[in-house]
């Protein structure tokens, strides 16, 4: 066993954590101070129902490969080792002898590294849904919507077999397209953006959606929030590598790199468009550079990334207006940020990819691997989404009552106002 | 010299030490927007005070042993070891060797103390003297928590006690005589910053990673253990304090769901690294139940307990260190059948209980007779911030400038 490497994924996995309360307050500020609360508790509610959902059988979805008599389904597809529920087998091994743990680390440290991934997948999503949805509805769609969607994504794209560096085993996506996603640009950003795109449809465009959006209420909380994830990306990405070498010194860097020239980016189209660079567009920016950046921060040379930033930065710039031209209301531009930062990312792979893009090899075959890949996910995760919140709404229903939308959800939802300032307590 | 279990140490240290600014948020977002910054100053002045008497004689007090060093003292009891005053033997450790470890784990326990003082604070907010609070962190260090952590912390081999991690009963008790000395804050009043809570719980549990993992003082298996423990009980405490709370309520708060997570994590550090998982999601369902009813404890026993401490951390640690008798992954009552393990931890948490007690009270008692603990009733009204430190948190050119909801 490698103390090494088992501390640095610990400590990655610490940092990963830590994005789901920095999303909560990246997607809060920019909501109204009546839903900031809500906007929250969207975050925070995905961590309670998504890490039981994980230890319980989240894990054993996700991780489980064929060929044992414990496994139930199709290999590489969707199926489940019914020996990692509630993570038994895992715990044997990290309680057992050091040096008969195969990766170099204990295996529940892995574990504990996804289980995040897991977590803050499903709470990106919740940017599309701001201000109207119900708690209750969200936190069923949110399990739902883990179990079916998210777990098996997670098989196809990041459990495979490594031998002498080439995937020789594993999900269909990774192993039979051969498709390169380091960290998660299809099984997180594009994954999300579809479903967030699909929940947007379902519960409709908010009042008022059309005579242009609302402000937010509160920059610094936006601008914490985006800190806190830029910090807990650095162990998104670099601890990806699963050990602390060179790869992940690349993806290190990269992650540095690619957002600093996004938010560059985000901002010359703002002051090219409007007139001003604002700190919200900076903030956008630099996440739409680390979206980018996730699957291809191992495979692309600083370079390539502070190019693939700047172009990232300015499409979602971009992009983010698409939700006024085709009429759909994602309200905080999980659309335009995630599912289309993490598309470019993805497939600038397929051109600029260290020795498999075009640019080295000359062949267009990693691209349309790519672009398969990333096609089939998008559709399998909008399609699902669309009908688990479908469902949803159509039963307990998904949305609150309008009078309580024009009112503030917080209040109606949780009791709450997110701020106590005036009246008598001052 | 392992160099890879010291690098993961100091990266747990700088994970513990950020809890602390995390707890000042916590409760800082919990308290009025005019005690705000009373309320997070105990916290950062129990990060000067308290790191300061650590280096000096705190490590000393905590882990001297008698039989090596210049112990003066009870061994085992009450002593401190001279040759580590200003961390000196350690520091001679990490020069003449160049292995770091020792010195690092004096950083990681310092950040313990410091974090153990300031929760005590959330007991006393709105209305205590910023000097008198300073001066019981000191004593109540020097002599509750150092020496406590001498008989918890401070073992060599000897594996049973390690599992009572007693250190976090301590300061449990001591808020509880605390609040006991200081009476009722002047009213209810709901929480001024919702997203200040929530920033404080996410830095909390952020730091509590490094907290339960950083204790198996390497990286290891049960290093793993420990972190996924650490992940698994708080999601369930979530969510059974917010599924109270819609049941007898019917709404589910923000603030009730940070104060679960809160609860499951006190519930599971003492137990991080003996239970399963799955064990861990059922210690975290069942203290964030119950800790949510204990809440309402402080209304029937009539003491102010302003930010629920003693719901929140004695309820949730006393379940976590007497569950541990029972689900102790090999030596609990389900594997082993023999009640012993958990007689362990019911002394163990009394011995601790008792001692912490009576002394915090007569530490307590004595400063509110002599330089009194709280502030006068008309500058408690006023709102302390402007009284003991002339600076309010959020400023605007009219002073009775009120937060618009909505635009």
């Amino acid at each position: 066993m490698d103390q090494g490497n088992t501390g640095f994924i610990l400590i990655s996995s610490a940092l990963v954590l830590l994005m789901t309360p920095g999303l909560a307050f990246f997607y809060g500020g920019m909501v109204k101070a009546k839903s900031v609360v809500s906007m929250m508790m969207l975050s925070f509610g995905s961590m309670g129902i998504v890490g039981v959902l994980w230890v319980v059988y989240g894990y054993a979805v996700s991780f489980s490969n064929g060929g044992t008599s414990t496994f139930i389904g199709i290999d590489g597809v969707w199926g489940i080792d019914t020996s990692f529920l509630n993570l038994d087998a895992q715990v044997k091994n990290a309680l057992g002898d050091p040096a008969a743990m195969v990766s170099g680390h204990p295996d529940l440290a892995f574990v504990a590294f996804q289980a995040v991934f897991a977590i803050i997948t499903v709470a990106l999503i919740s940017g599309a849904i701001a201000d109207r949805a119900k708690f209750g509805a969200w936190m069923i769609f949110a399990g739902v919507w883990a179990t079916l969607i998210y777990f098996p994504v997670a098989n196809w794209v990041f459990n495979f077999t490594l031998t002498d560096g080439k995937v020789t085993d594993g999900g269909w996506i990774v192993y039979n397209l051969g498709v390169h996603d380091f960290a998660g640009g299809t099984a997180v950003h594009i994954n999300a953006g579809a479903a967030g795109l699909a929940l947007a449809i379902v519960l409709g465009k908010r009042f008022g959606f059309s005579k242009g959006i609302t402000q937010p209420h509160n920059v610094p909380l936006t601008l914490l929030g985006a800190g806190l994830l830029w910090f807990g990306w650095f162990g998104f990405n670099a601890g990806s590598e699963l050990a602390a070498d060179g790869i992940a010194s690349i993806a290190f860097l990269n992650t540095l790199s690619a957002p600093a020239a996004a938010m560059l980016g985000w901002l010359i189209i703002e002051k090219i468009k409007h007139g001003k660079a604002t700190s919200i567009g900076a903030a956008s920016g630099a996440v739409a550079g680390l979206v980018a950046i996730t699957p291809a921060c191992d495979i692309l040379n600083p370079g390539w990334a502070l190019l693939l930033g700047i172009l990232a930065g300015a499409l979602c710039a971009l992009a983010v207006d698409l939700k006024f031209a085709l009429g759909f209301d994602d309200s905080l531009d999980v659309v335009g940020i995630h599912l289309i930062g993490g598309i470019f990312g993805t497939l600038f792979i397929g051109v600029f990819g260290r020795g498999i893009g075009v640019l080295d090899t000359g062949s267009w075959s990693q691209l349309g691997a790519q672009a398969l890949g990333a096609g089939a996910v998008l559709a399998y995760s909008f399609i699902g989404a669309l009908v688990i919140g479908f469902i949803i709404e159509k039963t307990i229903g998904f949305r609150v009552k309008a009078e309580d939308e024009i009112a503030g959800i917080d209040t109606v939802v949780h009791g709450e106002e997110a701020y106590a300032f005036g009246g008598a307590n001052v | 010299m392992h160099s890879d279990a010291t690098g993961f140490l100091i990266i747990c240290s700088a994970l513990v030490l950020f809890m602390t600014p995390g707890l000042a948020f916590f409760y800082g977002g919990l308290v009025r927007a005019s005690s705000v910054v009373s309320m997070m100053m105990m916290s950062f002045g129990s990060i000067a005070l308290i790191a300061v008497i650590w280096v000096v004689f705190g490590y000393a007090m905590s882990f001297g042993n008698a039989d090596h060093g210049n112990y003066v003292g009870w061994d085992g009891v009450f002593g401190i070891d001279l040759n580590q005053l200003f961390l000196g033997g350690v520091i001679d450790d990490a020069l003449s060797h160049n292995d770091g470890f020792n010195l690092v784990f004096a950083g990681f326990q310092g950040t313990f103390a410091i974090i153990t003082v300031a929760l005590i604070s959330g007991a006393i907010a709105d209305r205590a003297k910023f000097g008198s609070w300073l001066l019981f962190a000191g004593i109540w260090a020097t002599l509750v928590y150092f020496p406590v952590a001498s008989w918890i912390f401070n073992f060599q081999t000897d594996e049973t006690g390690k599992t009572i991690n007693g250190g976090w009963l301590v300061y449990r008790v001591g808020v509880l005589d605390f609040a006991g000395g200081t009476g009722f804050s002047k009213g209810m009043h709901a929480p001024h910053s919702v997203p200040l809570v929530l920033i404080g719980v996410g830095i909390l549990w952020f730091g509590w990673f490094g907290f339960n993992a950083g204790s198996a003082l390497a990286a290891n298996g049960i290093a793993s253990l420990s972190f996924i423990n650490t992940l698994a009980s708080p999601v369930a405490g979530m969510l059974t304090w917010s599924l109270y709370e819609k049941l007898k309520h019917g709404k589910a708060t923000s603030v009730g769901a940070g104060s679960g997570a809160v609860a499951a994590l006190v519930a599971i550090t003492p137990a991080c690294g003996y239970l399963t998982p799955f064990w861990s999601l059922v210690l975290g369902a069942i203290a964030g139940f119950v800790c949510a009813m204990a809440i309402e404890l402080k209304f029937l026993l009539g003491y102010d307990d302003s930010l629920d401490v003693v719901g929140v951390h004695l309820v949730g640690g006393l379940i976590g260190t007497l569950y541990l008798g029972i689900f102790a992954n090999g030596s609990g009552l389900i594997y082993s059948g023999s009640f012993d393990q958990l007689a362990k931890q019911a002394i163990g948490a009394l011995t601790v209980l008792i001692y912490a007690f009576a002394v915090s009270f007569i530490i307590g008692w004595t400063i509110q007779k002599t330089v009194g603990l709280r502030v006068t009733s008309t500058d408690e009204i006023a709102g302390v911030d402007l009284v003991q430190h002339g600076e309010s948190a959020y400023s605007r050119h009219d002073p009775r400038w009120s937060w618009r909801l909505g635009r």
